[in-house]
């Protein structure tokens, strides 16, 4: 076996509630150790080395969302990202961009999911209110649950609206994750919405025809969800739904 | 210090604490619920395989109800369950699964006709009926008579917090993300909210409340190597146990998973075997029907754990810098089921192992998973001892799994159990009125405050981490899958020796606000007690029962050991929990200790079963209508709902027989 | 049970905005953006073509402008150059409103401009760099192209001696080097995105290739037409006589 590697941590730190602090890049170094994560790294830092850097991890498997970060200029999920994927044992962590700053690498992607959330409506409204739990099930389409299964797959990590270009220049743009959770109520039969009522909520600069395609959404996002197709197939729908509204 | 009044508040923002605020707001309550972080990152977004329920849609399904449902649940807890409480979670299972598709679960639906599935590594042809078409899909699972794990591919719990936490946000519940609770405020006998601390700022605050929910989960984190997410650290379990008055209820009972990836210990789903996976040894040998011959793979999780553990200690496992590991393999399913179905299982193996499973076998090994004990309550959900202290899911000790939890019954108890228990917070919160003198606000407030500035100016000369560390050893080495007098022992002198000296932590990072190191330190001090509950309750039963198994004491001892753990912290200053014990009556049971199926049957009967045996079959002699098996029930073992969840659940098969005819 | 649903905020009221603040037109935008985009882009990639046909020799190239100016109808068969005004007039209008729609995309503000360049900086994204060229060039174009336009509409006259002259002494050299550029990089961006965008194709990464390939073929096309014309026009003796074919 070759001899362990010395790893250059160069991490964002800044304390946004202490006046005296100033945003800088300090530097760590941490021997590598077979299958290493950067959530390993970090948490080996901050017990070893530094107690008050401050970063997010929860499930620490991929499947939370909350650790999304910039490392070496891609935005991703730190918990799966294995440090001898960077041949230069040089390794830059910077906060998401675009989300209110915590602290160091954490970010308030919640507040900013949670608005969303609510300003966009993403919850089903189902057609029929009065539901009957202890009957029978309404059916649905086997291959419709699998495509809605696709689309809700998004962990609301933050790594669309940090990559999108669009979103950093403007504030009030949705971002693909607002627009892929529409295009998943959209396709759900059960919802009770239709066309023109999406319409009215993105159907304007600042939803789906604000989005330039720069496509760095669909570069980066963690789950490999098809923001490309999805947002196009909206724009369509929003370009053809047009021709109803007077 | 900020003191907010509301009149539910629930802590954790998971499943089963979303489930009872929906109850809370849905009656008009005003509901605020406090979170670690953000609500669709809680732990219940982990569980990838499934929830149980008894719809039988299936043609593996077919003649499930909450009978076999209830049978299954029993024996899978070796009989150390609430028979009570697992009648009022099966009946209320199938309506929880139909609840959650109104509120937009995409569950995975019944394609009528011929499919192919792997069945004990074999491939089999199963035929759907043509009504069941559209309706909820179920597979099968550990444990389980039929085919009743309702599942979206492997993304179970995500599609149900997304759903759960969507419909709150449209309720317009607040969710105070980034809150930790840490003192319950109470006078010994009524409990009134808590003492939280922002994790941003480092405000205390007062949340003071007609009821209170404890949802944090469970406390697989006091083990070094756990499946839970880093934040279920059992900081709930604490928060009850410092009151003194509070108790927690079969802490003992940690399950492990048997198929965690090694070495970091995530897990790879039971759906894994459930679709058809195999278990390999060093050899390539498929060794579990050689233990368990009739459920191979798909025995109960103790159970698989435990044949794999002994499999591994005859030299079978697979050599490894991290230890000994066996074998998962699921190639035999197949590229296009793994894709749709195990996808999430691929991306782990992808991104951690670096393999493609739909090839390549994957490394695994039995590791802390669930944790069965929990804050003790009532069938309602409330603290015995405590008035306006409920708790719910894997925080609490229900007690619908007793010593082991099944596959798909974790899911299924967060948001049943919220569901139900939400109603009953929801009646304690109309009934109840609010009394409380600030100045026990502020007595409770001021202990958070010279806790925290003790840690911080006090000079304690102990490092929070290796106080940690140390405590994450002990119980994985001595608290494990198999555990003996010795070994707990020693962990619990340990143990205590540890929770002396976390009395003396000093802090490096001096900050009040946005601090990890004053977070940890917070927790540390807690923890060790939950590990304390956890440790000393497994040495002091000296029997196995379930994930519980003692090397020295290998048989189920029904006729000393048929009760529940309690563990209680009256003494703060004490360095051990006192324990009591609560029995649990055969007589009243519908289902009487018996043969779980799993080895030889080597139990010591309680004198009470033989009685309980002659009761029932005389109950069931008495009765007019004995072909009726819900009047067959109501006569064994009456249990209380909410009115709301009475009525009967109606199935496919009580209208149509499997062909689609017409029942007769 | 009570259900309580939060109402629905920020709908509605959109209604009532009027004029091109009407929610009508935010699809339309996009829609006349995308048409005249692929419109003049098809035009271009036809337009470098047409005028190449200068590598085939003065021939060639004289009976292509004469056939686009109508030749076959004349009864001379030479074109009329009122259809090269005409047309350079319709094309300047679609131009203007391609840009109009098109400028709703600039940074207007220098907060979006640093952001812009900050996100460059700190996550370098292929996409992102195509589309910041595409804006930079399309901010030139929109100073060139009326420029190229209005000499064809005061100076119509379109052939191998006339062209070359334009290029050599009228110094139109200076507008077609940063011209082409310019143009061919905007509208080969510009149409690949506008199929990505409107979820034309799947296999993007295979257009994006394509995409490139077309960029290096079209420039290679144009600069070896220029640099034709400008051996051509430095052959001509002032004052330069329009070419005859036959001669």
């Amino acid at each position: 076996m070759s001899q362990a590697r010395q790893l250059t941590f160069s991490i964002f730190r800044y304390d946004p509630q202490d006046p005296n602090d100033k945003p800088q890049m300090v530097n760590y170094y941490i021997t590598e150790t077979p299958g290493m994560t950067v959530f390993i790294a970090l948490n080996k830092l901050r017990e070893t080395q530094d107690p008050s850097l401050q970063f997010d991890f929860v499930c620490r498997a991929g499947i939370c969302g909350s650790c999304a970060m910039v490392i070496n200029g891609k935005p991703t999920l730190a918990c799966r990202t294995l440090t001898a994927n960077f041949p230069s044992a040089e390794i830059s962590l910077m906060p998401l961009p675009g989300f209110e700053l915590i602290g160091d690498l954490s970010v308030n992607t919640g507040k900013f999911m949670r608005e969303l959330a609510e300003h966009l409506q993403l919850w089903l409204q189902p057609n029929d209110t009065d539901m009957d739990i202890h009957r029978i099930e309404a059916p649905m389409a086997p291959e419709e649950a699998a495509k809605l299964y696709e689309l809700e797959r998004c962990v609301e990590c933050g790594v669309c609206v940090s990559a999108c270009a669009t979103k950093q220049m403007r504030d009030t743009f949705v971002g693909a994750v607002g627009l892929m959770k529409i295009a998943r109520f959209e396709l759900d039969s059960r919802d009770s919405r239709t066309s023109d009522d999406f319409y009215h909520v993105i159907g304007n600069q600042d939803g789906v025809f604000g989005c330039m395609t720069l496509l760095g959404c669909q570069d980066t996002c963690p789950k490999d969800l098809p923001h490309m197709q999805q947002i196009a197939y909206l724009r369509r729908k929003m370009a053809i739904s047009v021709t109803n509204i007077t | 210090m900020k003191i907010i009044y509301t009149d539910s508040l629930v802590v954790g923002a998971g499943l089963a604490g979303l489930r009872v605020a929906i109850a809370s707001k849905e009656r008009g309550l005003d509901t605020i619920v406090l979170s670690l972080i953000p609500a669709k990152r809680s732990h219940s977004v982990a569980a990838q395989g499934g929830m149980q329920a008894s719809l039988a849609n299936t043609v593996k399904g077919m003649g499930d109800n909450e009978d076999v449902h209830f049978q299954d649940t029993v024996k899978g807890s070796d009989w150390g369950c609430d028979q009570q409480v697992a009648r009022m979670f099966t009946h209320c299972a199938p309506k929880a699964v139909r609840e959650l598709a109104h509120w937009g679960v995409p569950w995975s639906r019944v394609s009528q006709g011929d499919r192919e599935v792997i069945v004990n590594a074999q491939k089999v042809t199963l035929t759907e009926a043509k009504e069941a078409h559209g309706l909820i899909n179920a597979r099968d699972f550990g444990g389980t008579q039929k085919w009743r794990t309702c599942y979206t591919a492997d993304g179970t719990g995500h599609s149900l917090l997304y759903a759960v936490d969507n419909r709150a946000i449209s309720m317009g519940i607040p969710v105070h993300e980034r809150m930790e609770a840490l003192k319950i405020i109470h006078d010994g006998k009524r409990c009134h909210g808590v003492i939280a601390r922002c994790l941003i700022t480092g405000e205390i605050r007062a949340y003071v409340a007609k009821s209170t929910t404890i949802a944090t989960g469970g406390y697989g984190r006091i083990y070094e190597v756990s499946t839970n997410a880093i934040i279920c650290e059992g900081i709930g379990q604490a928060l009850a146990l410092e009151t003194g008055v509070a108790t927690l209820g079969n802490m003992e009972a940690v399950q492990f998973h048997p198929t965690a990836i090694v070495p970091v210990g995530i897990l790879t789903t039971e759906g894994c075997r459930g679709d058809g996976g195999v278990l390999r040894d060093k050899d390539g040998h498929r060794f579990m029907p050689d233990y368990e011959p009739d459920k191979k793979e798909l025995a109960s999780r103790d159970v698989v754990s435990r044949r794999m553990t002994e499999h591994i200690r005859k030299g079978k496992g697979v050599d490894s810098p991290y230890g000994p590991h066996l074998w998962l393999d699921i190639t035999l399913l197949g590229k296009k089921h793994i894709d749709t179905n195990l996808r999430e299982v691929k991306e782990i193996c992808q991104h951690f192992l670096g393999i493609d499973p739909v090839t390549e076998w994957i490394p695994v090994r039995p590791t802390q998973h669930y944790s069965m004990g929990g804050i003790r309550t009532k069938a309602n959900g409330e603290s015995p001892q405590l008035s306006g202290l409920f708790s719910v899911g894997e925080a609490a000790c229900w007690d619908m799994h007793g010593f082991n939890r099944l596959g798909g019954n974790s899911l299924a108890e967060a948001v049943v159990g919220g569901m139900i228990i939400g109603q009953y917070v929801a009646d304690f919160c109309q009934q109840a009125t609010l009394t409380i003198d600030t100045k026990l606000i502020e007595h409770f407030g001021r202990q958070i405050d010279s806790e925290i500035t003790e840690l911080i100016e006090g000079g304690g000369t102990e490092k929070t981490m290796t106080i940690k560390q140390e405590m994450l050893k002990i119980m994985m080495d001595y608290v494990g899958i198999f555990r003996n007098g010795t070994q707990l022992e020693q962990a619990v002198n340990e143990l205590s020796e540890l929770l002396k000296r976390s009395r003396n932590i000093g802090l490096t990072c001096k900050k009040r606000h946005a601090n990890p190191e004053l977070v940890d330190a917070l927790r540390v001090k807690r923890m060790l007690k939950v590990a304390l509950t956890v440790a000393s309750g497994a040495h002091a039963r000296t029997e196995s029962r379930g994930a519980h198994s003692r090397e020295d004491y290998p048989e189920r001892n029904d006729r000393d050991w048929l009760n529940r753990t309690l563990s209680a912290w009256p003494d703060e200053n004490a360095l051990v929990p006192t324990l009591s014990y609560e029995p649990i009556d055969v007589l009243s049971m519908e289902l009487p200790p018996g043969y779980r199926g799993y080895g030889t049957n080597n139990a010591i009967a309680h004198p009470d079963t033989v009685i309980r045996q002659q009761q029932i079959e005389q109950i069931l002699a008495e009765l007019d209508n004995p072909s009726d098996r819900v009047a067959r029930q109501a006569a064994i073992m009456p249990y209380e709902l909410p009115d709301d969840f009475m009525p009967a659940n109606q199935r496919l098969f009580d209208n149509v027989d499997v062909k689609g005819d017409p029942a007769k | 049970m009570a259900v309580n649903p939060l109402p629905a905020k920020n709908i509605l009221s959109r209604y009532n905005a009027k004029g091109f603040s009407h929610p009508i037109w935010a699809a339309r935008a996009d829609r006349l953006q995308s048409a005249s985009g692929v419109l003049l882009g098809l035009f271009l990639i036809m337009h470098l073509h047409f005028e190449s046909s200068i590598l085939l020799g003065k021939e060639a190239f004289y009976q292509v402008a004469q056939f686009l100016e109508g030749g076959i109808f004349s009864e001379t068969g030479h074109g009329f150059p009122i259809l090269t005004q005409i047309f350079s007039v319709v094309m300047l209008l679609v131009v203007l409103i391609h840009a109009v729609f098109a400028l709703r995309r600039f940074p207007t503000q220098i907060g979006q401009w640093r952001a812009l360049r900050q996100q460059m900086k700190f996550l370098p994204h292929e996409d992102t760099k195509i589309w910041f060229w595409q804006m930079v060039s399309g901010f030139l174009l929109f100073f060139l192209v009326p420029v190229h336009l209005f000499t064809m509409i005061t100076n119509p006259e379109i052939g191998p001696h006339l062209s070359a002259e334009r290029v050599v002494y009228q110094n139109a050299w200076v507008l077609y080097v940063l011209l082409l550029p310019a143009v061919t990089i905007h509208a080969i961006f510009g149409l690949y995105r506008v199929s990505v965008k409107w979820g034309l194709i799947t296999q993007r990464f295979a257009l994006l290739k394509l995409a490139k390939v077309m960029l290096a073929y079209l420039m290679v096309l144009g600069v070896a037409s220029l640099v034709a014309y400008i051996i051509i026009g430095r052959s001509l003796s002032l004052p330069v006589v329009p070419f005859v074919p036959g001669l």
